[in-house]
């Protein structure tokens, strides 16, 4: 048997590679699969939060924002606790980014707040008076793609079997449900009550107008989804 | 004089001429720098060793005789001499495998690494420098620390002069409370856990004034606001009056609180300040998140750097 595979090196390479691809196989899938199923606690993000994280991309922040904190004590005493991979279980893509001209935003949940986020996102030097982030004005008269969002919310459920609608484990012992409309009408009925809750503790009039007229602006739905970053 | 030794000998001597026209025409040259020498020294002789001793193989290949005994077996017609390893080599091979035992299982066992392993060592290490380095600080050393803490995780709310950007984004922390966040307490109240547990003040549906018998009116909360504002001074001023009827049975006859009824609306106290951090805090300017993952000297830090901005007022 060996000499017919001295003799035939082709197929003694394709043997060496699937002796060597089956050790490889038994060593990393099973430790990768453990490690990026989703960790207690991480939730589907809802369908404003999806259409925000369109916006996100869209503005392609992540050029300039990470979105994953390394286990550097530098690092998690600015941002908070390490990223695990199982955070990323419903992130689709993830959004890790590769560049940080500015901070890291995978927590920025909880240490920044939705009146800041307007008042950041309209004009950063009024915060931050040496900020050479860009201003995004144009969130505040533009809508939201909201069909999208629930375009790839329902692919995600369907497809990827993200868990809509069903029961996830959270930190406290609980679960949390996060809910998906069952029609694009009943959709968009739940994104404008999302992005009512948001509007509530905005100042900018037109935002405000905008959203009571049935309209959902973009930045109300990037708000949402910063928010849940946590 | 054959050729290989002529070849040897002009290959050296270029080499050599290269590197003194590269160095010596460089700017500065060797600039009179030991370790700058010893690198050219370092160069010369690499250059004439090396030509030795490929001289040397070259002349070997050249001339070399095959001899030996041959081992019985051939391939394709390729045969092997049975000479013996040699001495040196096998002795660092056998070396070799035991340092490799060596390695895997003591040295540098194979399991013992991880990312988060070496995170929490790190963490345990600075940790420990910390506390041994500042756990005495007091005084100006904690105010300064505080204001380096307050300008990584602060200023993004509060700017750079503590002013919140006129109250636009957070609170003035120049002062101890603005006459607008006042009036905005005492309309809507105030649940911000600021003694460290839940400890509501009622809104004005809540606050008789104990003279007129009668709920608080708009007349008095604007003159009650203006006196608290500026620091309960003005003892004669209408909202001193105010504040001795409505206020000063939780608050205490000058602002500074009472233990578990209410807290100090005069200054900044080291509590107080803790307890913002810990629970945030929502009022007319918005909200202010909880902001307990600085440790507890990073805390008092910050409460004294808080302390010193409003010593002025
Ligand atoms: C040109 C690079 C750049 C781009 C693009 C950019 N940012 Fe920023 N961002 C920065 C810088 C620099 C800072 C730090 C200064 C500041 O706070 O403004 C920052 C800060 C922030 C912060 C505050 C984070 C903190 O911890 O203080 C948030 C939130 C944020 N950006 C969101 C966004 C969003 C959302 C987008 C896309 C719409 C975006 N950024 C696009 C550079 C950028
Ligand atoms: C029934 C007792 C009570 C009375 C009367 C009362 N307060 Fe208070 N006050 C409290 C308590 C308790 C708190 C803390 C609430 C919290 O934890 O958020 C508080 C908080 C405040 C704060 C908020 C401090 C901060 O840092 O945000 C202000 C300002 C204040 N009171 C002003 C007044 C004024 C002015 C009056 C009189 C018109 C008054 N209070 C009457 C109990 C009282
Ligand atoms: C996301 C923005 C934000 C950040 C970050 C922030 N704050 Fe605040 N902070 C606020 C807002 C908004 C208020 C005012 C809340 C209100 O309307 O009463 C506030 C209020 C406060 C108050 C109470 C002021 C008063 O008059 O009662 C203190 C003290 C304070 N902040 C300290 C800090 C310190 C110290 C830090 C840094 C560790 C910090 N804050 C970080 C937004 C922020």
């Amino acid at each position: 048997m060996f000499h017919w595979l001295e003799k035939h090196p082709f197929f003694f390479a394709v043997g060496v590679f699937v002796v060597i691809a089956f050790a490889g196989l038994i060593e990393i899938v099973p430790n990768f699969a453990q490690a990026s199923r989703p960790v207690i606690g991480t939730k589907p993000v809802t369908l404003l939060e999806q259409a925000g994280r369109d916006v996100y991309i869209k503005n392609s922040c992540n050029a300039c924002h990470s979105q994953l904190i390394r286990p550097f004590k530098a690092e998690t005493d600015r941002y908070g606790h390490y990223s695990l991979s199982g955070e990323y279980a419903y992130d689709r893509p993830f959004l890790w980014g590769s560049k940080r001209t500015g901070p890291d935003l995978m927590r920025v949940g909880n240490y920044r707040t939705t009146e800041w986020h307007e008042n950041h996102m309209k004009d950063p030097k009024s915060v931050m008076p040496s900020s050479i982030m860009p201003g995004y004005p144009w969130m505040f008269k533009n809508s939201a793609d909201i069909d999208t969002a629930y375009a790839t919310q329902l692919t995600n459920a369907q497809f990827f079997g993200v868990p809509y609608n069903k029961p996830v484990p959270m930190k406290d012992g609980s679960t949390a449900v996060v809910k998906m409309a069952d029609s694009v009408a009943g959709a968009h009925a739940m994104a404008l009550a999302e992005a009512k809750e948001i509007t509530s503790k905005m100042k900018d009039q037109n935002v405000k107008d905008a959203v009571a007229r049935g309209e959902i602006p973009e930045i109300v739905a990037l708000i949402a989804y910063l928010n849940s970053m946590k | 004089m054959n050729k290989l030794y002529l070849w040897g000998i002009i290959i050296t001597a270029a080499m050599l001429g290269a590197t003194y026209v590269t160095v010596g025409y460089q700017k500065g040259g060797l600039n009179g720098d030991i370790v700058n020498m010893l690198a050219i020294a370092g160069a010369v002789a690499l250059v004439i060793i090396t030509m030795f001793v490929v001289i040397k193989y070259v002349r070997q290949m050249q001339t070399d005789q095959a001899s030996g005994e041959l081992a019985d077996e051939s391939w394709d017609n390729i045969g092997e001499y049975k000479n013996p390893v040699p001495f040196g080599w096998a002795i660092m091979f056998i070396g070799t495998m035991i340092w490799g035992m060596w390695y895997f299982t003591i040295g540098y066992p194979v399991n013992a690494f991880s990312q988060i392993g070496q995170y929490n060592e790190e963490v345990k290490e600075k940790d420990a420098e910390f506390e041994k380095k500042y756990a005495n600080i007091k005084g100006e050393q904690l105010v300064n620390m505080g204001e380096s803490v307050y300008l990584v995780e602060c200023v993004a709310c509060h700017g750079l002069n503590a002013d919140g950007n006129n109250e636009v984004d957070a609170a003035d922390l120049n002062q101890r409370i603005s006459e607008k966040s006042i009036k905005y307490v005492i309309n809507h109240g105030s649940n911000n856990k600021l003694l460290g547990t839940e400890m509501p003040m009622p809104d004005r549906n809540g606050l008789f004034n104990a003279e007129t018998g009668a709920l608080i009116t708009d007349k008095e909360i604007d003159a009650v606001a203006k006196y608290v504002a500026d620091g309960l001074k003005d003892a004669n001023s209408a909202g001193a009056k105010v504040f001795a009827n409505v206020c000063a049975a939780c608050h205490g006859p000058d602002g500074k609180g009472m233990a578990y009824v209410a807290p100090d609306i005069a200054t900044w106290n080291k509590q107080l300040v803790i307890n913002v951090l810990d629970n945030g805090k929502k009022g007319v300017i918005g909200k202010m998140p909880a902001m307990d993952r600085l440790n507890p000297k990073q805390k008092e830090a910050i409460a004294a750097y808080v302390m010193s901005l409003s010593k002025g007022e």
